[in-house]
C-alpha cells in the first residue's frame, strides 16, 4: 500500500545515501592510499629519471651512501629535484612524493623491485654542462621547449648534493636550498620586453613604431626627477627598435609618460601578463606541484620616477626567470599564448604501468598575434644586429638586462630569448649574479646551453 | 601475502557472501509466509468496484482523491481524504475522516462502521463492494 | 508455521560463515598458543547454537533479522578478540558479554514492540521515559557529560533515548488524521509535542557539549517528520517540501556558524598537518586502511590496536587493517541487509513501517558518522558503529532497535484475541447505524 511504500522510500533514501557515501569512500581510499602511506614510516621510494633515462633521484639510496653514484652527480638538480628529507619543500620530489611510493592498494608496500618512477623532461647532460659552465659563480639558467612546454635545463647555483645529507646545513650559502628560477628577481632591462609588449598592444605597432624619442644622456621627467642613460652623451633620436637594442632608459621614461599610452590600460596589461600590480595578491605558476612565483611591480602614476623605473625593470619590480622565459614563448609562438612549462613527462606506478602522461597546455592569450609578430621581429633584429658573434650558430631573438640588486652594490646580468630553429624550439632565461666580479657572461652560458641542447650535440 | 592466506581470505568473504545471500532468499520466502498470515488474519477481503478491485494490504487504508491515498478515486465527488479503513481484531472498520459527501454503508450514512462481507459502500458517486478476494481467473 | 528448511539452512550458513572466519583466525592469526583461538571458536559457536535454540521458543513469521543479527554480533566478537593479538582477554570477554546483552535486548525489543496497537496507546509513557532519561542526564552525570558511572559499569543514558525517540516518532495514519485547528493551521498536537521533544534533545546535547549523536536524532526526526507530513488536510505542494528543506539548511548553516569552539575546530581540521596532535587517530586510521589493502594483514597483525579508541571510534579502520577492506565492506553490507529487510518484506502497519524507517535512519547515520568521520570525509565524532564497536550502552540499544525491526516483521495482528475476519453474513439492519448528518452531494 502507498503509505507503507512511502516508509520504504524513506528507508531506501537513507540506505542509498549511505551506500553512495561508501562508494565515495572506497574510491577516495583507492586514490589517496599512496599519500596515506607516505605519512607512515613504512615507505619505499622509487626513482626520478631525466628524459634519457639518467637517474636524477634514487629513493633506494641509503643516507650517506656515496658509492653508487659519483661525487656531486646530482648537484646540478639538487635544489630542483630535491629529496624526501623535508629540508626543501618546493621541489619535485617533495611535491610529488606519493607518486614515487612503491605501494599500491592491492599490492601493499613493495620493498624490492618496485617500479614507481617519475620520468622528467630534463636533459641531465645538458643541465650538468650548463651547471659546470657557471664555474662556481652564482646564478641560474632555465630553458624549455616552447612548442611542448618540456623544461630541458633548469639549474641554479649555489646547489647541493642531496646524497651528502644536511649535516653542513649551516655552511650552505644563501639560496642553496631553492631553485632561483622559481623566485622573483630584479629583471633589469629584460622588463622592457613587457613594457614594449604592453605598448604594442595598447597603441598598435604602426603608431608605436613611428614614434621617436630623443635621448641626451639625461632625461628630466615630468615630476622633476632625473633618469640617467648608460650612454653618457645620449643616443640622439631613437626609434623603438633602436631603443630596445640600446636599452635606452630615457626613451622608455618618455614612452611611459606619452599620453598615447593610457596608464590604466598599461596597468591592465601588466596584470594580464601576470604581474601583481600595486600589492595585489601574488599568483603562482604551478609546475607539477612546484610553486613558481610570477611577477610583481608597483605602478602609481605615469610621471612618477619609481613607476617609470619599474617599467624599466628596476625599483620594486620582481620577476621570476621562468616567467621571463614563458613570455618569450608567447612571442616565439607568435600566438600571444604562453606554453605552460612542465617537468614531469610520465609517471609509472609500482608495476611499471604508466599512470600519468604530460600534455602540452597553453595560457590564455596575453596579447594579440600582431603584437607577438612585431615583438618577435624586434627581438630577432636585436639578436641579428648585436649577438651574432656572442651566440654563434643559432638564430636567436634576445633581450639582455642588467639588474641592480642590494641597493646597487651588485649587478646581475640577465639574458632572455628564444631560438627560431624548428629543430631547437627553445626559450630561455639566464641570470649571472654579480657580473662585475666575474668574466662570465650570460651570453656565454646561453651559448653553452644552446650548444648542449642542439640535437647533434647529444 | 601468501597464496594460502589469499585463498583463505577469499573463502571467508565468499562464506559471508553466501550466508548473506541465503538469508536474503529466506527473507523472500518469508514474504509469502507473511502474506499468507496476513490474509488468514484479515479474512482475505478486498474492495471491488465495477471493473476493478482494491486489495487491503495494510492495517490502515485511506480512500480518497489525494495522490497519497491508498485507494485513489480520482473523482470530484470524493474528498481528498474521504474514509479510513482499519483492521481491529480481525474485523475491518470504516471511518469517515471528514469527508464532504459522507460514507454510506448499504445505503445508510455512517460515521464509523464495522464492515461485513458483501457490504455495499458508497463513497461519493462510487459504489464498492466489500467482499472476499477473488483470483483473477474467477473474475 | 515457519519454514523449517529455511530455519535449518539459515542456521547452517551462519555457522559456516563464522567457521570460515575462525579458520582464517587459526591459519592467518597471530596467537601464542592454539588455546586462544580455540576458546574464541568455542564461545562464538556456543553463542550461535544457544541463540538458534532460543529462537525456537519465539513464534515468528520471519527469523531473517535474527539470523543476520547473530551473524553480525559474532563477527564483531571475533573482530574484537583479534585486535592486536588473538586472545580472549578481558576486553574480549566484556565484548562477548555485551553481545549476549544485545541479543537479550533484541528479544526484549521484539516482545515490547510486536503489538503496535498497545504500543500506540502507551505513547504517553514513552514521553515520560524520555523525560526520565533527560532528568537522569541532568542530575546524575558528572559535570556536563553523557556518562553515568555505576560502579564498574558506565552507562550512556543518551543512547537509551534513541529507541524511545524512534517510538515517539512512529505514528499511524489514523493519528495523523486527528487534526485540530490552531490559529490558521490544521495541526496534529502530537507533532508539536514531538517538535518540542526534538528541541529539548538538541538543547540537552548542546548542554552536554556532545554533539556527536545529534545527527542521529536529527535523522530519526527527519524520517519521522517526512512520514508525518504525508497526510495533510490540504494538498501538499512541492513548494512546502522545498521550503522545509531550505529552512533546515538555514538552521544547519546557523548552527555551524555559532557552534562551540571545539565543534568548529573539528569542522576545519586538516589531519595531515597535525598527525601527532588532533589528527592522530584519523591519520593513523587511514594509514592502517592503506596498509591493510584489500585482503588485510591477518587477524591480530595490526598496529592500530595501539591507538586510542581503536575498538570503537575508528573500529572500521581496525577491521580494515586486519581483515582487509573487502571484508570490512562485507560486514557493513550485512548490517545494511539487516536494515533493508523491511524493504523486501514490508511491515503491515504504518506504525511499524515508520518505526522501521526510524531505526534505518538511526543506523545509517550512525554508521556514516563513524566510518566517514574516521576516514576524514566529515568531522570526526565519537559515535559507534552499531554492533561492531565495543561499548555496552550502544550494543544494548542497537540490539533493542534491531528487535524493533524484527517486531515489525512478525507483528501481533490479532491484538484483541478475536476471530479472523468477518464471517459471511447477509447484510442485515446495522445495529451501529448513525443518524444522517448531511445529504450526499
Amino acid at each position: 500500500m502507498k503509505s507503507i511504500r512511502r516508509c520504504q522510500h524513506i528507508m531506501s533514501l537513507f540506505l542509498v545515501l549511505f551506500i553512495a557515501g561508501m562508494v565515495t569512500l572506497v574510491v577516495k581510499i583507492q586514490r589517496e592510499s599512496a599519500f596515506y602511506m607516505m605519512n607512515s614510516d613504512k615507505h619505499v621510494l622509487g626513482m626520478v629519471y631525466d628524459r634519457n633515462g639518467d637517474v636524477l633521484f634514487d629513493g633506494s639510496l641509503k643516507e650517506g651512501d656515496t658509492s653508487k653514484y659519483e661525487d656531486n652527480y646530482f648537484i646540478d638538480v639538487g635544489n630542483l629535484i630535491g629529496d624526501d628529507k623535508g629540508q626543501m619543500t618546493n621541489t619535485l620530489v617533495a611535491k610529488n612524493i606519493e607518486k614515487l611510493n612503491n605501494y599500491s592498494f592491492s599490492e601493499g608496500v613493495v620493498n624490492e623491485g618496485g617500479k614507481a618512477a617519475i620520468y622528467t623532461t630534463l636533459d641531465h647532460k645538458a643541465n650538468r654542462t650548463v651547471y659546470n659552465a657557471f664555474a662556481g659563480n652564482d646564478g641560474c639558467a632555465v630553458a624549455y621547449n616552447y612548442k611542448t612546454g618540456e623544461i630541458l635545463v633548469c639549474t641554479s647555483l649555489p646547489s647541493l648534493d642531496v646524497t651528502k645529507g644536511y649535516s653542513e646545513l649551516k655552511s650552505f650559502r644563501e639560496g642553496t636550498l631553492m631553485s632561483k628560477n622559481m623566485s622573483g628577481t630584479v629583471p633589469g632591462s629584460t622588463q622592457k620586453v613587457s613594457t614594449v609588449i604592453s605598448a604594442l598592444e595598447i597603441m598598435g605597432p604602426e603608431r608605436l613604431l613611428s614614434k621617436t624619442f630623443s635621448c641626451s644622456g639625461k632625461y628630466t621627467n615630468k615630476s622633476g626627477k632625473v633618469i640617467d642613460c648608460h650612454e653618457l652623451y645620449g643616443h640622439g633620436d631613437l626609434t623603438l627598435q633602436q631603443a630596445v637594442e640600446k636599452s635606452c632608459n630615457p626613451y622608455f621614461a618618455q614612452l611611459v609618460e606619452d599620453p598615447d599610452l593610457d596608464f590604466e590600460e598599461l596597468k591592465k596589461m601588466y596584470t594580464k601578463l601576470g604581474y601583481s600590480v600595486n600589492g595585489a595578491e601574488p599568483e603562482y605558476i604551478d609546475i607539477d606541484g612546484i610553486e613558481c612565483q610570477k611577477a610583481s611591480t608597483n605602478l602609481t602614476d605615469p610621471y612618477d620616477f619609481q613607476t617609470q623605473w619599474g617599467c624599466m625593470g628596476q625599483g620594486d619590480t620582481l620577476v621570476s626567470p621562468i616567467q621571463l622565459m614563458m613570455w618569450q614563448s608567447a612571442v616565439a609562438n607568435g600566438t600571444g599564448k604562453m606554453t605552460m612549462p612542465h617537468l614531469i613527462k610520465e609517471v609509472t606506478n609500482v608495476k611499471g604501468k604508466i599512470t600519468e602522461t604530460a600534455s602540452t597546455s597553453y595560457s590564455n592569450a596575453l596579447f594579440s598575434e600582431k603584437t607577438a609578430d612585431s615583438m618577435k621581429q624586434i627581438l630577432l633584429t636585436n639578436g641579428a644586429n648585436n649577438y651574432t658573434y656572442l651566440i654563434r650558430n643559432h638564430t636567436v631573438g634576445v633581450k639582455s638586462g642588467t639588474a641592480q640588486v642590494q641597493n646597487g652594490q651588485k649587478e646581475n646580468s640577465l639574458l632572455v630569448g628564444f631560438v627560431t630553429d624548428p629543430e631547437l624550439p627553445v626559450a630561455f632565461c639566464v641570470v649571472v649574479e654579480d657580473r662585475n666580479n666575474t668574466y662570465l657572461t650570460a651570453e656565454y652560458i646561453t651559448q653553452v646551453m644552446l650548444d648542449a641542447l642542439t640535437p647533434q650535440a647529444n | 601475502m601468501g597464496s594460502t592466506e589469499l585463498i583463505l581470505c577469499a573463502v571467508t568473504v565468499a562464506a559471508l557472501d553466501i550466508c548473506a545471500l541465503v538469508l536474503l532468499i529466506c527473507a523472500y520466502t518469508d514474504k509469502s509466509a507473511n502474506k499468507k498470515y496476513w490474509r488468514h488474519f484479515t479474512g482475505d477481503m478486498e474492495l471491488a468496484e465495477q471493473g476493478r478491485a482494491y486489495p487491503l494490504g495494510c492495517d490502515e487504508v485511506i480512500i480518497g482523491r489525494h495522490a497519497s491515498a491508498d485507494i485513489r478515486i480520482p473523482d470530484l465527488s470524493v474528498s481528498r481524504y474521504h474514509a479510513l479503513m482499519t483492521i481491529n481484531g480481525g474485523a475491518w472498520t470504516i471511518t469517515d475522516i471528514g469527508s464532504k459527501s459522507g460514507v454510506y454503508i448499504n445505503g445508510n450514512l455512517v460515521k464509523e462502521a464495522i464492515l461485513r462481507e458483501n457490504d455495499v459502500i458508497n463513497i461519493g458517486s462510487h459504489r464498492m463492494v466489500f467482499r472476499k478476494r477473488r483470483d483473477k481467473k474467477n473474475v | 508455521m515457519y519454514n523449517p528448511l529455511s530455519y535449518v539452512s539459515s542456521c547452517l550458513f551462519v555457522l559456516i560463515a563464522h567457521a570460515a572466519m575462525l579458520a582464517n583466525v587459526f591459519i592467518n592469526g597471530n596467537y601464542n598458543s592454539i588455546a586462544d583461538p580455540a576458546i574464541i571458536a568455542g564461545a562464538v559457536l556456543l553463542l550461535d547454537v544457544a541463540y538458534f535454540t532460543a529462537l525456537l521458543f519465539f513464534k515468528q513469521t520471519s527469523y531473517t533479522i535474527d539470523f543476520l543479527l547473530v551473524l553480525v554480533l559474532n563477527m564483531s566478537v571475533i573482530f574484537q578478540s583479534c585486535f592486536g593479538q588473538v586472545k580472549f582477554d578481558s576486553d574480549a570477554i566484556k565484548h562477548y558479554i555485551t553481545a549476549v546483552t544485545a541479543l537479550i535486548a533484541c528479544r526484549v525489543g521484539f516482545i515490547a514492540c510486536r503489538n503496535y496497537k498497545s504500543l500506540q496507546n502507551k505513547r504517553k509513557f514513552i514521553y515520560i521515559a524520555i523525560g526520565i532519561c533527560i532528568v537522569l542526564i541532568l542530575t546524575l552525570t558528572g559535570s556536563r557529560s553523557m556518562w553515568i558511572q555505576l560502579g564498574p559499569i558506565s552507562l550512556q543514558p543518551s543512547e537509551f533515548i534513541k529507541p524511545l525517540f524512534i517510538l515517539a516518532c512512529a505514528t499511524s495514519v489514523a493519528e495523523q488524521q486527528k487534526k485540530h485547528k490552531l490559529l490558521l493551521f490544521n495541526v496534529v498536537y502530537e507533532n508539536i509535542a514531538l517538535f518540542g521533544l526534538m528541541a529539548v534533545i538538541c538543547l540537552l546535547q548542546w548542554w552536554c557539549a556532545d554533539l556527536g549523536s545529534l545527527p542521529t536524532f536529527m535523522a530519526i526526526y527527519i524520517a519521522g517528520f517526512l512520514l508525518r507530513i504525508c497526510y495533510p488536510k490540504a494538498k501538499l505542494s512541492k513548494k512546502t517540501y522545498i521550503s522545509a528543506a531550505a529552512a533546515l539548511l538555514v538552521i544547519a548553516v546557523i548552527a555551524f556558524k555559532f557552534a562551540p569552539a571545539y565543534v568548529q575546530e573539528r569542522l576545519h581540521a586538516d589531519i595531515w598537518s597535525d598527525t601527532n596532535g588532533s589528527g592522530y587517530q584519523q591519520s593513523q586510521a587511514l594509514i592502517a586502511i592503506a596498509d591493510g589493502g584489500w585482503t588485510g594483514k591477518g587477524p591480530g597483525n595490526g598496529f592500530l590496536c595501539n591507538v586510542a579508541a581503536h575498538e570503537n571510534d575508528i573500529v572500521f579502520a581496525t577491521v580494515c587493517e586486519e581483515w582487509g577492506l573487502l571484508y570490512a565492506l562485507m560486514m557493513i553490507f550485512v548490517i545494511l541487509i539487516m536494515l533493508a529487510v523491511p524493504l523486501i518484506n514490508p511491515p503491515r502497519s504504518y506504525y511499524h513501517a515508520t518505526m522501521s524507517a526510524g531505526v534505518c535512519a538511526a543506523f545509517t547515520v550512525q554508521m556514516a558518522l563513524n566510518i566517514f568521520g574516521s576516514c576524514n570525509m566529515i568531522p570526526f565524532t565519537g559515535v559507534t558503529i552499531p554492533f561492531i564497536s565495543a561499548g555496552g550502552s550502544s550494543m544494548m540499544v542497537s540490539g533493542f532497535m534491531i528487535g524493533m525491526l524484527a517486531a515489525a516483521q512478525s507483528p501481533v495482528l490479532d491484538n484483541t484475541g478475536g476471530q479472523p475476519a468477518a464471517a459471511p453474513k447477509p447484510p442485515a439492519n446495522r445495529p451501529n447505524k448513525r443518524p444522517v448528518r448531511r445529504k450526499a452531494v
